[in-house]
């Protein structure tokens, strides 16, 4: 049973990593708490479902256009709303994105409605036997894809441009805009991918939680709580994070009961910032918030 | 050993400060009397003709929102903190007042003073802990909380999760009162937590709250104690959103996680602090009735009422983010400043420093 | 007799070494100033004297207290008033409130005060006395209703300095009180300086970059360069001091 939930805690920790790293990432290029990420994951799965069911679309095609319409709406939300108030102090930014938060749950409510809806299973739902352990392909099928983003990310900021230039407007905005980079570009790309991120995380946890507009709410509060552990700066911190809560409340689900579950996440957030005000990897050079 | 400033008798008032500090009392006067109307017209309000008992429920349902609205206020308006979980202590107030209820028979009004008290304590606790962290940690921080007494309220038995805890009528003084009865008890604690940060507002605490909110640097050079002034905003905060929570629980006489047990009341909280204005006594009065109001008129259309809300955020964020109540008074506030300044103004002295004067030499 | 002490403090952040084993002394009664060419580490050097900023190693001692633990709302306890370069006011507030917060320390009971019971109320008109007497002295007494972010440049540091007064203090740390101001805000708020140091016996140490400011006011100076101390000595001392010069005329034209 140790292994299963390992196993478990793992893919759920996947999930909320990509929460987790889009949070992080929207943060130290905004300074902005994005409160509207879970429902970009969650407009993101509804798309989906909508191809799929609707248009007859393939799972593939899909997803994939369910995160080409989320980045938009990603950009949509950095526009509209974000530009104009983008000199507030943060607190303004961190409400306006709640208020986005609150349309997006409404724009889902009256175009699909409430009640929760099932995402059509593409795996094959038969038990893995694993390393002495039983594993779910769906399970695994996330943490692939998930590593799969994570290299795509860490090849971005690595080896392309506007990775790069992303970096250092993350360090420095006011030189690497005197450097000529253009920083607005950097921030519109930055919603974008907050949209990327968001719309995988959404698709991919649908066909374990069931679709409807309140679904990501806990997953947008454990990822927030990852982030926290990498400081709200650090993308490896904020990944293993995600990890630690995945796996410690699948452990405490299976071990004390399943009311610990939800609980554990904050149980952990208060024990680490009562020691660590900074996050696991802390970043010495932080901007003051 | 230094020779104190005020060593010399304090100035007596020059003509100009005389006729300010008179115009101040004229001002605040005016301010009385229109609180004053304000408070017997929803004194009457029940008895008028037309109004029916829905409407009397309803009102009462405005002021729960308001004086939580109030709670969130100080938190935010005045020491500059940021909470996005107050909703929990919504939750705290009313499952206190409602398990003291089902439990020990516990009547109205000590039953929102036990939810106001508990409140106050687990305000004091998480202060604690998340007054030191930088503000984006801090919003994260409530939330989560908000989630974790969620998680408890739905999990927890004693808590009876969505089925939820049905209570006996409420009492007063040993009289079961009705809905109507009911308003003129909340509309009584309104008056009385309105009357509390009115005063805290104008105090050396409140003072010391706003210094904190605008400069923290330059608050602690002057003394103020930054952990000790933001847990005190914190329980006083906690403890009026917690006396909200227990008369929110016993206006239906139920209480259940299904109401209780997610984020909805405290971002509702936040959306009626910002709309309204935080940094206004009136704020929370325009804002607790927006959000009250909203459900109310889209009761079928409960996605619209999501959609007004976030909208209505963002419009105030945009265009007046100082919050409505702030452009309502802004022709009031000029108009008085103008005559402040007028009546402190002494045109031969206004620009001419010259030497220091006094203490001693 | 000694007011306050510092030796051998030392800060880094990161790799850079912003206080390199600096150690000054400001005796009671006197004027100090400390100065050096931008970015020596005199800012980093204050925030540590007043207890906003942690050090490595070294010691302060105030009046032969040792005040390594004290927190920075700690400091006005002890006497030690600061401003602030960049001036922390509360642009919305009025004159009068930003004075008032100065007097804080008198404040007593939070309790008492925020219930305002009857001494509570007592003691917060004594508090705008004093407050009032501090405006009076500074010649603000036509600025008090009017929200501090309305008043030009030279009257808000102004009231900055009326804000550190109202503390009663015995010592002022004052971060650039002169800078960017014009030639007769500046004048003013010298006198302002000389009055209060000579009058009201409070002990001064001063960053300014002015240096006839600091020339004409200053008893004794501290030279501050890379984080270190460079010299130190009376007024005419540092002027005719070569490493002072050299470590000035080296600097880019500023």
């Amino acid at each position: 049973m140790l292994g299963q939930l390992i196993v478990s805690g793992l893919a759920a920790g996947s999930l909320y990593a990509l929460t987790a790293v889009a949070v992080v990432v929207v943060f130290r290029n905004t300074r902005t708490i994005n409160l509207a990420q879970g429902d970009f994951a969650m407009m993101g799965a509804f798309l989906a479902l909508i191809f799929i069911k609707s248009l007859g679309l393939s799972y593939l095609f899909a997803l994939g256009l369910s995160v080409v319409c989320i980045m938009a709406l990603g950009v949509l939300t950095e526009r509209l709303v974000m530009r104009p108030i983008a000199d507030s102090g943060w607190l303004t930014l961190f409400t306006a994105t709640l208020g986005v938060y609150y349309i997006l749950h409404g724009v889902s409510g009256w175009l699909w409605g409430r009640d929760t809806k099932a995402f059509p299973v593409t795996f094959d739902p038969t038990p893995i036997h694993f390393l002495g352990t039983v594993v779910s392909e769906g399970h695994l099928i996330n943490m692939a894809w998930v590593t799969a983003i994570g290299v795509l990310l860490y090849s971005f900021f690595r080896y392309t441009k506007q990775g790069i230039a992303m970096r250092a407007v993350t360090d420095d905005p006011e030189t690497a805009q005197l450097m000529g980079i253009p920083v607005r570009f950097i921030v519109m790309l930055t919603w974008a991918m907050a949209g990327f991120l968001g719309a995988f995380a959404g698709i991919l946890a649908a066909p374990i939680i069931y679709v409807a507009p309140e679904m990501m709410d806990e997953v947008l509060i454990k990822g927030y709580v990852a982030a926290v552990f990498g400081g709200l700066y650090s993308i490896p911190g904020a990944i293993l994070g995600a990890i630690l809560i995945g796996v410690a409340e699948n452990l405490a689900g299976g071990y004390l009961g399943a009311h610990f579950k939800t609980a554990i996440a904050f149980v952990m957030i208060v024990i680490l910032l009562a020691f660590r005000p900074q996050g696991l990897i802390g970043i010495q050079k932080r901007r003051e918030v | 050993m230094v020779e104190s400033i005020t060593t010399t008798a304090a100035p007596a008032p020059s003509g100009s400060r005389a006729a300010v500090a008179t115009l101040k009392n004229t001002f605040q006067m005016q301010n009385w009397v229109l609180a004053s109307l304000f408070f017997a017209a929803c004194l009457v309000f029940p008895l008028l003709p037309f109004v029916e008992g829905w409407m009397v429920f309803q009102g009462a349902f405005i002021i729960i929102y308001i004086m939580a609205a109030q709670g969130v206020s100080i938190l935010t308006g005045y020491t500059g903190l940021v909470t996005v979980g107050h909703g929990a202590f919504l939750a705290i107030g009313a499952y206190t007042a409602a398990l003291l209820m089902k439990y020990t028979g516990l009547s109205v009004i000590p039953g929102m003073i036990a939810g106001g008290l508990v409140s106050a304590l687990f305000g004091l606790a998480l202060g604690l802990v998340f007054l030191r962290l930088a503000g984006a940690f801090m919003a994260i921080g409530t939330l989560g909380f908000a989630f974790f007494i969620g998680a408890i309220v739905n999990n927890v038995p004693i808590f009876e999760g969505r089925t939820g805890i049905s209570l006996p009528p409420n009492t007063v003084f040993g009289f079961e009162i009705d809905d109507f009865g009911f308003y003129y008890v909340a509309l009584v604690t309104l008056a009385l937590t309105t009357l509390f940060v009115h005063s805290l507002i104008r105090s050396g605490v409140g003072r010391a709250f706003k210094a904190l909110r605008d400069s923290d640097k330059a608050a602690e050079s002057s003394g103020v104690n930054r952990l000790l002034y933001r847990t005190l905003a914190f329980s006083i905060s906690a403890f009026i959103t917690g006396v909200a929570g227990a008369l929110n629980g016993l206006i239906v006489n139920y209480i259940s996680a299904e109401v209780y047990g997610d984020i909805w009341y405290s971002v509702d909280l936040l959306v009626a602090a910002v709309v309204g204005g935080s940094a206004m006594l009136f704020g929370p009065f325009l804002g607790g009735f927006f959000v009250a109001m909203v459900p109310f008129y889209l009761e079928e259309l409960a996605d619209f009422a999501f959609i007004l809300k976030g909208v209505a955020l963002i419009a105030v964020l945009v265009l007046a983010p100082a919050g409505v109540a702030e452009v309502v008074a802004r022709p009031v506030r000029a108009w008085r400043q103008r005559k402040l300044l007028e009546a402190g103004e002494s045109p031969e002295l206004a620009d001419a420093p010259g030497p220091p004067t006094g203490g001693g030499s | 007799m000694t007011h306050l002490r510092c030796e051998g403090i030392t800060v880094r952040f990161g790799g850079v070494m912003a206080c390199d084993n600096v150690s000054i002394e400001v005796p009671e009664g006197k004027i100090v100033g400390l100065i050096g060419p931008n970015g020596a580490g005199k800012t980093t050097l204050f925030n540590v004297l007043s207890r906003f900023q942690e050090y490595e190693s070294g010691h302060i001692t105030y009046r032969d207290q040792n005040i390594d633990r004290k927190k920075p709302h700690e400091m006005i306890r002890l006497g030690m008033a600061r401003t602030f370069q960049n001036l922390n006011l509360f642009g919305e507030q009025s004159t009068l409130d930003n004075i008032l917060i100065g007097a804080h320390r008198h404040l007593g009971n939070p309790l008492a005060n925020m219930f305002s019971l009857p001494g509570a109320r007592r003691n917060e008109a004594a508090l705008v006395d004093k407050a009032l007497a501090v405006a009076d002295m500074l010649h603000l007494n036509h600025q008090l209703d009017k929200p501090v972010k309305s008043l030009s440049y030279g009257w808000r540091k102004r009231v900055e300095l009326a804000r550190a007064l109202a503390a009663e203090p015995e010592m002022i740390l004052l971060d650039e009180p002169v800078a960017g101001c014009n030639d007769e805000a500046a004048a003013e708020l010298e006198e302002i300086v000389r009055h209060v140091n000579r009058n009201l016996g409070v002990t001064m140490l001063l960053v300014e970059h002015d240096m006839s400011m600091v020339m004409k006011v200053c008893d004794y100076i501290y030279v501050i360069n890379f984080g270190a101390n460079l010299a130190d000595g009376t007024p005419a001392e540092v002027r005719e001091n070569a490493d002072v010069i050299a470590a000035y005329l080296g600097e880019p034209t500023q």
